[in-house]
């Protein structure tokens, strides 16, 4: 197990670090942040700032800097924020990743009943219906399913508030919308491999013993079927944790999504690098107890 | 399925729902919506229209200006110029800072001095280009100063009205960073309770301010960066006031039962840039062909309902200096197509406009449309801010022939405020570094900003108006309103100068 542990370790810190070069390197190559910092100054000025922010050494010093700094969570001062751009991004990363562990739940809760109600009872109505209806889901702009539930639930009916991250309910819309491009995917797959499961040899004995339908779809297709959706559950909410941006900016949560693509757009090189490095290692993280989780719902898998 | 569960999801749905009131405010509370905040409450340290914003609230300036743009006594009482270069100013006695300090000579000098950094080369502030001209600020005695400019500055009185004082014995002992994140303090009718970042900037009315106490004792100004979320508060009460509100916004504000508009001609004055370094607007008959090719009123009618004046140069009406006698050109497309053929270009010509006014996205595409028609055709790119002002300076201007923007003059009311960036070739120029040659304009803008004769002064700015026009170094277009969404529980009115000074906002009974 230590050895899977280690070699697991190894493949977390090249990630990283390969993160890191690719971040750095097009973010330098993009533009010059001094220019935007201070427009109107001479160009002795600008180039005394960017020594002190140390923009003029040859990028491969620049780059191992960077990395040695960043081992200690030191990822420099926010070009616009003059403050540490580590302590920016992990402040708002509590935020992020509860929405974005309410939007995965919310899409699972919907996805999972329905998708085993398509798998079970395939090709009726029932089955089409439901697929149409998750699929609508999908094919709309996240952002206009989120203005679209806005304009429905919180300025015609005034169930929820429209904006803003101050309450508990505030976070009712905002996971709504973010999860309701995931459903659809978590569905299919779920509905596939209960599919897959559901006519197996050991499922038919299980219904020969004379258990009820219920307790066989629970505790011998579904456990079996849970695979690939835990697969596809950790995918997922890497790439969710990154793309909650338009969400965060049409429903005003004050999350590290907003924080990064504004950042890009002033190039604050540090708050870029300290967010992208920060998820980055969530999701190697989130990817490593996937892998866990596979032993456990299935110990034929070896680890090797 | 465990006894439980269905009691505890109805709490939990009870739960979400129940605390929820529509907005929730007070009557005490007015809340603006911007779209984020400046990255700092110093307000020195930033150059953001959404700092200013909330600057004005928190802080003063020795000067103040009113809602007809009068100079208004503030943090001084009375000025005059003693010769050319040197002006005295009388201070205001017993005015408190936040803190429950008293305002002296001393933190007037401190706030003038951490903006020049007299003695050292490199300067922490994005401000100090506007202030660049006062050489030295010196205490009279306790209730007078002098500021003195190292060459006649006309522009003096504009520059203080915006240029806060700051307290100097509170900065020196919490630090610059606290100051201008957690414990901003300043002599203006309301000071901070918190600032959330992202969120929200909470302050609270100042008992002890000079003017007395505002109508509503917090003031919110909220981080939304979405349009349509913004506007979705407003309508539920959420939010009180919005600002830049969309031409295809207001049928829908004007009808809503709980909005309203307020709306009013400001400087930001909307232009096209020519590159005449090189073809085709090297040329005057094709920069005068581009100024023929655009449709001002359809522009103004049918995409800014309205909201909005043309101009005949991109000197404003309300600027000092404005000539009213020099004509607009005209929508004439076949007099455009004929001064493009004089310039040598009987079959037309392709160029490159570029944008980052990205709000602006669809009037950017019409003008490039009515230039293509005309002849003239236009391949549009939109950049954003960041990117767009890096790409244009490091290639000097030359990737693109022509540039659509707009230009607020930082509200400081003086044709100098617009000529000078987008017309001067001198290095500190701005637009004009790079794109304008036109002979002897420096020569003319230089001598309208050395003198104090005002009257001499508007000789000079009416010739360069009817210079530029001849010379056509852009394209002329119009200026635009400032137009808000404002709650009807709230009485307030946009300000000619962008401003949002919410001392003057009252509830509605």
């Amino acid at each position: 197990m230590s050895a899977f542990l280690i070699r697991r370790l190894l493949r977390f810190a090249v990630v990283c670090i390969g993160v890191s070069l690719v971040t750095f390197s097009i973010l330098h190559a993009s533009g010059d942040p001094v220019a935007l910092i201070m427009p109107e100054a001479p160009e002795a000025d600008r180039a005394r700032l960017r020594d002190a922010l140390g923009l003029a050494d040859p990028l491969p010093t620049q780059f191992v800097r960077f990395v040695a700094n960043a081992a200690r969570g030191d990822f420099g001062q926010s070009f616009f924020h003059r403050e540490p751009a580590f302590r920016l991004v992990v402040e708002r990363m509590p935020t992020t990743l509860a929405l974005t562990c309410l939007a995965v739940a919310l899409a699972l809760a919907i996805a999972v009943p329905v998708g085993i109600y398509s798998a079970v009872f395939r090709n009726t109505i029932g089955d089409h219906a439901a697929t149409v209806v998750v699929f609508l889901g999908q094919s709309m702009p996240v952002f206009w399913i989120g203005i679209m539930l806005m304009l429905l639930f919180a300025v015609q009916w005034r169930l929820l508030p429209v904006s803003g991250w101050d309450r508990w309910s505030s976070m009712v819309l905002p996971a709504i919308t973010l999860g309701a491009f995931t459903t659809p995917l978590f569905m299919r797959i779920i509905r596939s491999s209960m599919l897959e499961v559901i006519n197996l040899d050991y499922v038919r004995t299980a219904r020969a013993k004379g258990l009820t339908e219920w307790l066989v779809i629970w505790r011998h297709a579904l456990r079996n079927a849970a695979l690939p959706i835990v697969t596809v559950t950790g995918l997922q909410f890497g790439l969710l944790l990154g793309g909650a941006v338009l969400t965060e900016s049409v429903f005003a949560v004050p999350g590290v999504g907003r924080l990064i693509v504004n950042a890009i757009r002033q190039l604050d090189f540090p708050i870029v690098q300290a967010g992208v490095f920060l998820i980055a290692i969530i999701i190697v993280t989130i990817n490593f107890l996937v892998d866990v989780l596979y032993v456990y719902l299935n110990p034929t898998v070896r680890l090797r | 399925m465990k006894r439980w569960l269905p009691g505890l999801t109805a709490l939990i749905i009870v739960a979400f729902l129940a605390p929820v009131g529509a907005g929730a405010q007070g009557k005490d509370t007015i809340t603006v919506a911007l779209p984020s905040h400046a990255p700092t409450l110093d307000p020195h340290m930033h150059f953001e229209r959404v700092g200013i914003l909330v600057n004005i609230n928190m802080f003063d300036s020795l000067l103040h200006r009113s809602a007809k743009l009068e100079f208004e006594p503030s943090l001084a009482t009375s000025w005059r110029a003693l010769n050319d270069t040197t002006w005295e100013f009388k201070l205001r006695k017993g005015v408190k800072f936040h803190d429950g300090s008293t305002m002296t000579a001393e933190d007037v000098k401190y706030s003038f001095d951490r903006v020049l950094e007299p003695g050292q080369e490199k300067k922490k502030s994005p401000q100090y280009g506007n202030v660049r001209a006062i050489k030295e600020v010196k205490i009279v005695n306790a209730d007078t100063i002098h500021l003195i400019t190292d060459k006649p500055f006309p522009l003096l009185l504009e520059r203080l009205v915006f240029f806060p004082i700051v307290p100097k014995k509170y900065i020196e002992k919490v630090g610059e960073e606290a100051f201008g994140s957690t414990a901003a303090v300043g002599t203006g009718p309301w000071k901070l309770v918190e600032w959330k970042r992202d969120q929200h900037i909470r302050l609270e009315a100042f008992d002890q301010h000079w003017r007395g106490k505002p109508a509503f004792k917090y003031l919110v100004f909220r981080a939304i960066p979405e349009v349509a979320t913004s506007v979705a508060e407003l309508k539920t009460g959420g939010v009180d006031i919005i600002r830049n509100v969309n031409a295809d916004l207001l049928p829908d504000l004007k009808s809503h039962p709980q909005t309203r508009i307020s709306t009013t001609p400001i400087l930001r004055v909307h232009y096209i840039s020519l590159d005449m370094r090189s073809a085709p607007f090297d040329k005057k008959a094709a920069r005068q062909a581009a100024n023929y090719a655009i449709d001002k009123q359809a522009m103004l009618q049918k995409m800014m309902a309205g909201l909005g004046k043309q101009v005949a140069t991109v000197v404003q009406p309300a600027a000092f200096g404005f000539d009213a006698s020099v004509p607009v050109y005209p929508y004439d497309p076949k007099k455009a197509k004929e001064l493009l053929a004089q310039a040598g270009y009987p079959n037309g010509v392709d160029i490159t406009m570029y944008s980052s006014l990205v709000d602006w996205r669809p009037h950017f595409e019409a003008l490039a449309q009515m230039l293509t028609e005309a002849g003239i055709r236009t391949t549009v790119k939109m950049w954003d801010p960041g990117p767009a002002w890096n790409k244009f300076f490091q290639t000097e201007g030359k990737a693109t022939q022509a540039q659509y923007g707009s230009w607020g003059n930082y509200s400081v009311f003086d044709a100098d405020a617009v000529l000078h960036p987008l017309y001067h070739t001198e290095p500190g120029g701005w637009i004009g570094k790079h794109y304008a040659r036109v002979e002897g304009l420096d020569r003319l803008i230089d001598e309208g900003r050395s003198t104090l004769d005002q009257s001499k002064r508007k000789r000079v700015y009416a010739e360069i108006q009817r210079m530029i026009r001849e010379e056509a170094p852009s394209i002329f277009l119009y200026t635009q309103n400032d137009t808000l969404g404002i709650s009807k529980k709230v009485a307030y009115e946009a300000r000619p100068d962008e401003w949002l000074w919410l001392f003057a906002a009252k509830p509605v009974n």
